[in-house]
This record gives structure tokens, sequence and C-alpha cells, in this order.
């Protein structure tokens, strides 16, 4: 039991991706129990701050996932939360922060499968980079 | 007892004689910067610069500074080192302000119980310390010592008074612990009496470079009698309110506490903080009683040349420049002076 | 290179206040330093004379349309503009910080400010008592030495990377204003950066913003940082500690250039106000770039725009999302 284990935040969409999750459960899916789930009304509720926290307070790695494109709750939240993350992403990378550890993802409701296998990936990419240590505050 | 000599080649020797007893700190360059770091040999030493960009009071008063630390099994106090510090290359803007700090945090406030507020975390540092004085001979257009009683040879502050002459290091000993480390040093040697002269000579080429001080008797007093002057609006305009100034100050004190805490463990941090910042005022109703730049400003002001000096009677700026240099806009502290006095002498 | 004729700027700013078009105007003046302009603010025409514009005018003065919330609000604001100064009055007027009808925009033609660090490096750190600008060089004059060296070696990395040297939004230009200029350097910082690898970037950013003091210098004579409470400030909860730990302050700077996305005019004067030294452009510069290639926008330059964070398009590029 001593193998390291990533510990991933998700941040997941009311509507949409929080809903594949449930669907993932329901649907007796498999997929690593990496990850620590906060729900948030929308992908556009996303601050980057909340982002630059989590990996400060140690998570290995970061989930952001909200509605597809066209299918915001509400009209656009996830088209400003797109501009937000396609510049915080090489923002991240471009000051040496490893490319895997913040990932972005749309998963719609019906999307129980893509759901366990969007958090495989992630959970697999991290497993690979180790244990965050980069911007993680030792106290 | 006497001057003494070091040989500049002997630089090195010394410092390592020293380090065996003393933590060192010496001017060093930390990528492009100037700033007192320890160190353990002569080479580390930059004197390269007049003036260091930061100032010598994070030695005795650092930046974040822990004060204790806790977690499920109590409270410890923070972890210190208890090797003295030495300071060698101090100049006698930076050796005078820590006089002025130890007021506030060694001994001087007086509280109600007839006891004297001392801050023990200060005290631990600065009262086993040994300062090593560093005479400018060079001083620089943004100088202005000479304003406040200091000067470049001035000597307050300094356990040992060391003069650069060329090839050697001319040193005298200014108070009891001066006397005590000189004798037991063994690279020095007895100066001459050529050397003494050559120092008095230096002493006064140097003061001659300076630019004629302004009179600053009584300067708190007019500040007082102008402070609900519009002048204030006309001094702060340009002013950004950054923490620069504040933060490149030998003599500026204000601190913050922050708490530290991760699950069951914590620490308990002090910080400096800046007059200039809106939250440094700012209650917890929300109400900021120094809302606008002109009330932080015109604190800043009045602190170091009319609130401290009322409470120790000198004023809280030794004249290093260090905030001309780096304000943003420009905004220099002897130009408001001038301007002040200036405003006053006119009756308004 | 054509340098401004002072005259001229001082005869536009007197003809202004003497024809009641603005109440005050904001301009530069020689300041105590050889290397430092200072920021002037002047009501009467007498006073025109003392504006300048050269090397050292390094302020984007339009920070103080939002100084003290908005302390200008009812007056008529002259104000002396660069390129990327003009594009700050731009942006602010975008956000509802300016009111442009109160505005006179004054365009002077710029060919780059120097960052002292710079200056300071030419002359080995000896201090400068006298600067002349002369065009194409300068010359320094300390104890002892005189230093004739190319503008270009003490150009801020900001003015060495710009294409829009002269404003394009103004309403009096002193001389000819230049539209877009090509730079081949423009992003030539960014590339070299990039072509690192992941583990040298990272210790360069270590190496730099370990040196943060949190002074706020950066954020302060920043134009788009204009929030009445910044988020570092916000203590009720406290998002980031305040304690010059690594991690804190880089969380600052790393979200104070994401709050500036799309925002920012890459005018250099934070890295030009900060005491450490610390290279914060190259981050604003890598966003700016960002959102120049993602969403075609160049901050401040459409006075009939949106900036690029409050708008989007529905076909965007989404490369970065998982498959």
């Amino acid at each position: 039991m001593s193998e390291w284990q990533p510990r991933i935040l998700a941040i997941l969409c009311n509507w949409c991706s929080y809903a594949g999750a449930d669907l993932a459960g329901v649907s007796r899916m498999q997929y690593p129990p990496n990850i620590r789930v906060v729900r948030v009304p929308c992908s556009g509720r996303v601050d980057p701050l909340f982002i630059m926290k989590s990996l400060q307070a140690g998570f290995d790695g970061v989930l952001v996932s909200g509605c597809h494109p066209g299918d915001c709750h509400y009209i656009s939240g996830n088209y400003v939360a797109r501009r937000k993350f396609a510049v915080l992403k090489p923002l991240l990378e471009f000051i040496g922060i490893e490319p895997n550890r913040v990932q972005f993802s749309w998963i719609s409701a019906g999307e129980g499968e893509r759901f366990a296998t969007v958090v495989t990936k992630i959970t697999e990419d991290v497993r690979k980079l180790g244990p965050s240590t980069r911007l993680v505050k030792k106290l | 007892m006497n001057m003494v000599r070091l040989d500049k080649q002997n630089l090195d020797n010394f410092i390592r004689e020293l380090s065996a007893e003393y933590s060192v700190y010496a001017p060093g360059n930390t990528g492009g910067k100037t700033e007192f770091i320890p160190v353990e040999s002569g080479d580390e030493i930059d004197f390269s610069r007049t003036v260091t960009d930061m100032s010598p009071k994070g030695i005795f008063f650092p930046p974040a500074e822990v004060l204790f630390e806790y977690d499920k099994d109590g409270v410890r106090a923070a972890q210190t080192s208890h090797r003295p510090i030495a300071v060698f290359g101090m100049r006698s803007c930076d050796a005078r302000s820590l006089v002025m700090l130890d007021r506030v945090f060694g001994s001087a406030i007086q509280m109600p119980d007839d006891e004297k507020f001392q801050d023990p975390y200060w005290k631990e540092k600065y009262d086993s310390s040994l300062i090593f004085g560093f005479a400018c001979n060079e001083p620089l257009s943004t100088c202005f010592c000479n304003w406040f009683s200091g000067g470049p040879y001035n000597r307050d502050g300094m356990d040992v008074s060391v003069v650069d002459a060329g090839d050697v290091y001319l040193m005298e000993p200014v108070s009891d612990k001066g006397i005590e480390i000189i004798s037991k040093l063994s690279c020095l040697t007895d100066a001459s009496e050529e050397d003494k002269a050559l120092l008095e000579k230096m002493a006064s080429d140097a003061e001659s470079m300076m630019t004629a001080p302004l009179d600053v008797e009584g300067l708190g007093e007019r500040l007082t009698a102008l402070f609900d002057e519009s002048i204030w609006d006309e001094i702060s305009a340009k002013c950004v309110n950054c923490g620069a100034c504040t933060f490149s100050c030998p003599t500026c004190h204000c601190f913050d506490m922050q708490d530290e805490g991760k699950g069951e463990k914590g620490k308990r941090v002090r910080i400096w903080d800046s007059c200039m910042l809106p939250i440094f005022t700012m209650e917890a109703s929300g109400h900021n009683p120094r809302a606008l730049s002109r009330d932080r400003v015109r604190q800043r002001v009045m602190h170091k040349y009319s609130y401290y000096p009322e409470n120790y009677g000198e004023i809280l700026c030794t004249g290093c420049g260090r905030c001309v240099m780096v304000c943003p806009v420009n905004l220099d502290i002897r130009e408001v002076l001038k301007k002040f006095i200036a405003y006053n002498e006119q009756g308004k | 290179m054509k340098m401004i004729n002072p005259d001229d700027l001082s005869k536009a700013i007197k003809e202004l206040l003497t024809e009641k078009k603005i109440d005050l105007f904001i301009g530069w003046e020689k300041g105590s330093l050889p290397l430092s302009a200072t920021p002037l603010f002047i009501t009467s025409e007498d006073e025109a004379e003392r504006a300048v514009f050269d090397i050292t005018c390094g302020n984007n003065l339009s920070i103080y349309f939002t100084k003290d919330r908005k302390q200008f609000a009812d007056k008529k604001v002259g104000i002396a503009v660069k390129g990327c100064d003009a594009r700050s009055v731009v942006l602010n007027t975008l956000e509802k910080q300016i009111d442009r009808a109160n505005v006179v925009m004054v365009g002077v033609p710029c060919h780059g400010v120097l960052d002292k660090k710079k200056v300071l490096a030419k002359t080995d750190g000896r201090e400068v008592l006298e600067l002349i600008d002369n065009g194409d060089t300068v010359t320094l004059i300390g104890k002892g030495y005189e230093l004739s060296i190319d503008r270009s070696e003490i150009l801020s990395s900001s003015c060495l990377a710009c294409i829009y040297p002269d404003a394009q939004e103004c309403d009096i230009f002193i001389g000819d204003a230049r539209a877009e200029v090509p730079n081949e350097n423009r992003l030539k910082e960014i590339k070299e950066f990039e072509a690192l690898s992941t583990e040298e970037r990272w210790a360069n950013t270590c190496a730099e913003y370990e040196k943060c003091i949190r002074c706020y210098a950066c954020r302060n004579v920043c134009p788009s940082c204009y929030c009445n409470v910044c988020f570092v400030d916000q203590n009720d909860p406290g998002w980031i500690g305040n304690t010059c730990e690594f991690t804190d302050s880089m969380i600052f700077h790393v979200i104070r250039n994401l709050h500036v996305a799309g925002r920012c005019v890459e005018c250099g004067a934070c890295e030009r106000a900060c005491p450490m030294d610390i290279n914060l452009l190259l981050l604003n510069r890598k966003v700016a770039m960002e959102v120049k290639d993602r969403f075609g926008d160049i901050a401040g330059l459409d006075i009939n725009g949106k900036p690029a964070m409050v708008d989007f398009k529905e076909d965007e590029k989404q490369d970065f999302i998982m498959g």
C-alpha cells in the first residue's frame, strides 16, 4: 500500500460534467479513485486562482471540465471559460509547470464513458509525472 | 584603543577569523542587485555600490520572520540560531538606522506597567551583534545623510569604524565590543601617525562632497502645522502608493502578523508592511481612515519627520537615498521636504 | 531618428490650457535624477514649458485616471501619451474607467524609454550624473567617465519588442505619427524562452520570482491594475499568503498576468518599476502573444472593440482540451 497515488482535484460543472460523473457511477463504470470532485455551477465560475490554489495546496493534478461548447446551461459561460483556460494553460507551461498537471475537458451529462476515460487518462498522465512539487507550499 | 590597519590582501583571512565566532554578513551581489548576504570569505563581498540596493535592516528584522510554530502537541517558539551576527561594510547611514530601530524594538517604548517593551526577536539578534561600519569616501548624489546630523564618516551605531584607504582598511573601535574584538583578531597591525592624518583628510574630503544640508530644525512642528493643508494633495499627486520606498528604507519598521496554517500545524509570521498600501489601515468594518493616496503619503512623511522625532528626539531618516533611487515616479523625498519648508516660510 | 521638438509640445499644452479645452494636463518633467523623468500635473499655461519628453519618460501616465477612485472624473484632462500609453487610455475607455470625451490625448513620437538596470550594467554600477539623449546614441556622464552608447542597448525590454511606438488613437500628435512599425525582434525573447526545457524554464522562473519582495510596485504602476481591492489584499478570507513565500509570490504574478490578459498594453512600466529587477514583462508578453494568436486581439488598439477576455467566438481553437 506504500505505492504513491496521485491526488487530483476535479472541478466539474453542475449541469454537464458532474452529471456525466454521476452517469459513470450509476452505470458502474470503472475509473481510478484518484479524483476529488468539487462541483461548480458552471466552468465559467472557475477562477484560475482556484487552479493555482489547488496546486499550492499539494494536489498533483487539476482537471476542469464543463459542458461542450454550445451546450452551456448559461448559454456562454464555457466560451468565456475557454478563453481563460486557453491563456492559463500555455502560461503555466511557459513558467515551467509540467504540461499534464492541469487539464481541461468537455463532458456532457450523457458521456459517462467519456468521463471514465478522461479520469483514467489524467490519472495516468499525472502518475507518470510523479508527485507535484513546483508550486506546492511547504509549511 | 588605537587605530589598526588591515591589509586588503588579508580581508579574506579577517572574514574567516570573524566567521569562527560570528555569522558574518556583508554587501554581496545577488543577480545584479546588491544586498547584505551571509559570507564566509572575502571574495563574496561586493563594495562596488556605495549604498546597497536593499538596506541591511533585514538582517535583524527579516522581511518574514517566524515567531512561533504550533501543532496539535502545542506551541513552540521559532528555532533561532544563537550564533551572534557580525556585519562588515555597513555604511554610516545604515549603522545609524539600527540605533533608530533599536529604540522601537529594543528598549525605549514605555509600557503602562512601568516596564520597557523589548522585542525578544530583535534583541536576540541585535544585542549580541557586532557592526563594522564603513565610511563613505564617495557619497552619491542621492545621499543626504548630512541633513539629519549624520555624515559620510559618522560613527553612530558602529562597534568598529572601517575606512577604505587604498591598499588598507583603517579600523578604529567605537564601542567596548569593538575594543574587545579588535584586540582578539590576529590579522590586524597598528596604524601609523600618517594613517591617522590620512583618515582625517579623507573624512573632510568626503564631508565636502555632500550637498548643502537643509535646515531641518523644528521640521516636525512645522509639518504638524501643515497637517490639513492642501499641499499634501500636490505632493502626493504623482505617488502610486507602492511599497518600494518603505521596503527599501532602512528605518521603516511597520509590520503585520500573518498566520500560515495547514491541517494540524502552522506558524505565525511577522512580515514587513507598508503604510503606502491601502490595506495597511483597512478596518474590519470596511472603513479605511487613510483611504486616499494623500493620507498615506502624509502618514509616511509625518511618521519619519514628526511623530518619531516627537517620541524619540531624532528624525527617522538617515538620508541613505534609497527611496529616491527606487521610486518608480521619482517622488523625491528631498524635494518634498524642500517644498514644505518653502511653503512654510511663505506663511502659506 | 526624428526626436520631438520640446517647443511644439509646450505650445500644444499652452494652447489647450489657454483655450480652456482642458482643466489639467498630465505629462512628464525633468526629474531629480538624470535617469528618471517625473510625472507633471499642470493647470496653468505658464507651467507648460516644464513638460518634456525623452528617453527617461517611462511612466505610463494613464494610471492617474484610476488612482483614488477616478480622481479626475469631473475634469477635462489633457495627457501626453506614447504609443503604449495611448493604448492604455483606449483600454480604460472601453472598460468605462475614462470618459473619452473628457480626455485630450497628446501623442508624442517615442523611440523607446530606458531601463535603469541596463544603464547601471553599462556603467558597472557607477552612478550616472548626467544623461544626454542624442537620438541614436545616449551619452552617460558620471564621476570620472563619459560613455556614449547605442540607444538600443539601454532600452526597456518592452520598447525593444514594440510595434506601436506612436499613439494610434489621439487628438493631437506632436510631429508625424507612425502606424504599425514592423519589428523582427517582437517575439524573439519569448521564442528563446520557449525553446528551453520545462526544467530550465522552471529554474529560470524560480530564480526571477524568488526575488519578489511584494512591494506591489508592478501592480501600482500598471494602468490595467485598478481594482479597488486587489485579490492579494482580500483578507476575509485571504486568497494568498503575504509572507514573501515563493509560491505565494508566484501565484500573485501568474494571477496578475491573467487579470491583465488581453488588457496588458506591454508598456513595461511594471518591469521598470520593480526594485528587484524581476523580468516581469516576459510573462505578460507571452500572454499577449497567446491572446493575439488565438483571439486575434491586441489590447487597446480598437476604441470600438471589446477586451479579449470578456469576448468569445464560438469556433475558437481549443487544442488544449483533452480529446
